[in-house]
């Protein structure tokens, strides 16, 4: 999901409003030693598959895994499928991919608090191999005036980049639990043939040398503390 | 409770999606050249008017004290045929050069219009009042330098 420019304003309240917000403990703080293993957990991009949904022109459909360690530190893996298809209103021209990428990186979290909130800031990077196709049915010599359909299928594309962003979360409940995360990301390399740049990277979004993005996540954790249930009192 | 309100909503922020288009703000392909008699800054004063061939497009029209000229190349052809015929008072006298060269798709996205690069392999021409070309530059890109320089006859501006 890209954010260009008028709406890095609106990010960027949400970064202000995100530093502002004072955190309250829920719970009163207890200071317990976490375990090294705390828990794993699966999540899924609503956005993306939204994004799907509805027919939108490019959407990227990914999952992730993370491992729980001290309820600090969560070494994280996404896989995902990039899908742009594409035609300019005025130019005619298409272009369509639809192509696997991956992200590997660690999470943050700066809550102190294990209260079932975290903040995180985090660390990726991205890659995808991918192909795409380009054409246009009716590409004409303006002086010329000779048209030939252009179809360029196939072309092969490498990008790799970078992200660096926070996220937040909350438990909603038992295991399942909710959050966002913003990230700027840094295209790092792309190869890809003369003809042109591909519009669309999976995973990285609209290609630029650099961009903003986001994920809003729905996420099955399960680690310590997920099943404790609370005792009745018998009294 | 307000924590989990706050990641709920500031979430949908993110679901806004804007979008914006970064064309290249010069996109004219053209084949620059420029003028010159020994080595010397030249200009054509009398009426130059150049067409693709006999019958195709006329890609200068009666231009008057020309220096140098920005042509459009055709998309798909190998070979570009350029009729240059120069009118004074009391002559007509035509040359034809021959732009052999490849051609290179460039795309850049669905909202900014394809064109197509070149590259000059080779520049031929008759001898009425052009003496000879040189490729200076061969690619055909957007950059704004000269690519082919004309050597005029000493009698010919």
């Amino acid at each position: 999901m890209n954010l260009p420019r008028t709406c890095r304003f609106i990010c960027f309240l949400t970064l202000i409003s995100l530093a502002c917000f004072p955190l309250q403990a829920q719970e009163p703080e207890k200071k317990e030693k976490q375990p090294l293993l705390s828990g794993v957990a699966v999540s899924a991009d609503v956005v993306g598959f939204a994004m799907k949904a509805v027919g939108a022109k490019f959407a990227n459909m990914e999952v992730g895994a993370r491992i729980n360690i001290l309820d600090k530190f969560f070494p994280v893996a996404e896989l995902g499928i990039g899908d742009c298809s594409r035609k300019g209103g005025e130019t005619g021209n298409t272009f369509s991919t639809t192509s696997p990428y991956m992200r590997f990186g660690l999470d943050y979290n700066f809550n102190k608090k294990h209260n079932g909130n975290r903040i995180f800031g985090l660390i990726r990077y991205g890659f995808s191999s991918f192909k795409y196709d380009v054409g246009n049915e009716t590409f004409t010599d303006p002086v010329y005036l000779i048209t030939v359909p252009l179809n360029l299928n196939g072309e092969k594309a490498t990008g790799q980049w970078l992200e660096f962003g926070v996220a937040v979360e909350t438990k909603l409940w038992r295991f399942i639990r909710f959050g966002w995360s913003m990230r700027y990301k840094f295209r790092l390399s792309l190869k890809c043939p003369e003809e042109g740049n591909p519009y669309f990277i999976p995973g990285f979004g609209k290609n630029d040398s650099n961009g903003w993005g986001g994920t809003v996540n729905l996420i099955f954790d399960v680690g310590k503390g997920t099943f404790n249930f609370k005792k009745k009192d018998k009294s | 409770m307000k924590q989990r309100l706050f990641v709920i909503l500031s979430g949908l922020l993110l679901l806004v999606a804007c979008e914006s288009y970064d064309c290249t703000l010069y996109n004219y392909v053209g084949c620059y050249a420029a003028f010159d008699v020994e080595g010397e800054k030249a200009k054509i004063n009398d009426t130059l008017t150049i067409t693709s061939g006999k019958n195709g497009p006329t890609l200068l029209n009666r231009s008057v004290a020309t220096a140098s000229l920005n042509l459009p190349l055709s998309y798909w052809q190998d070979e570009d045929t350029l009729v240059f015929t120069v009118e004074g008072k009391e002559y007509f006298i035509q040359d034809t050069v021959w732009i052999t060269k490849t051609n290179q798709v460039h795309y850049e996205s669905p909202d900014c219009p394809t064109t197509l690069f070149h590259t000059i392999q080779s520049v031929r021409n008759t001898n009425e009042f052009i003496k000879s070309i040189t490729v200076i530059r061969s690619s055909v890109n957007y950059e704004l330098t000269t690519n082919l320089q004309i050597h005029l006859f000493p009698d010919a501006d």
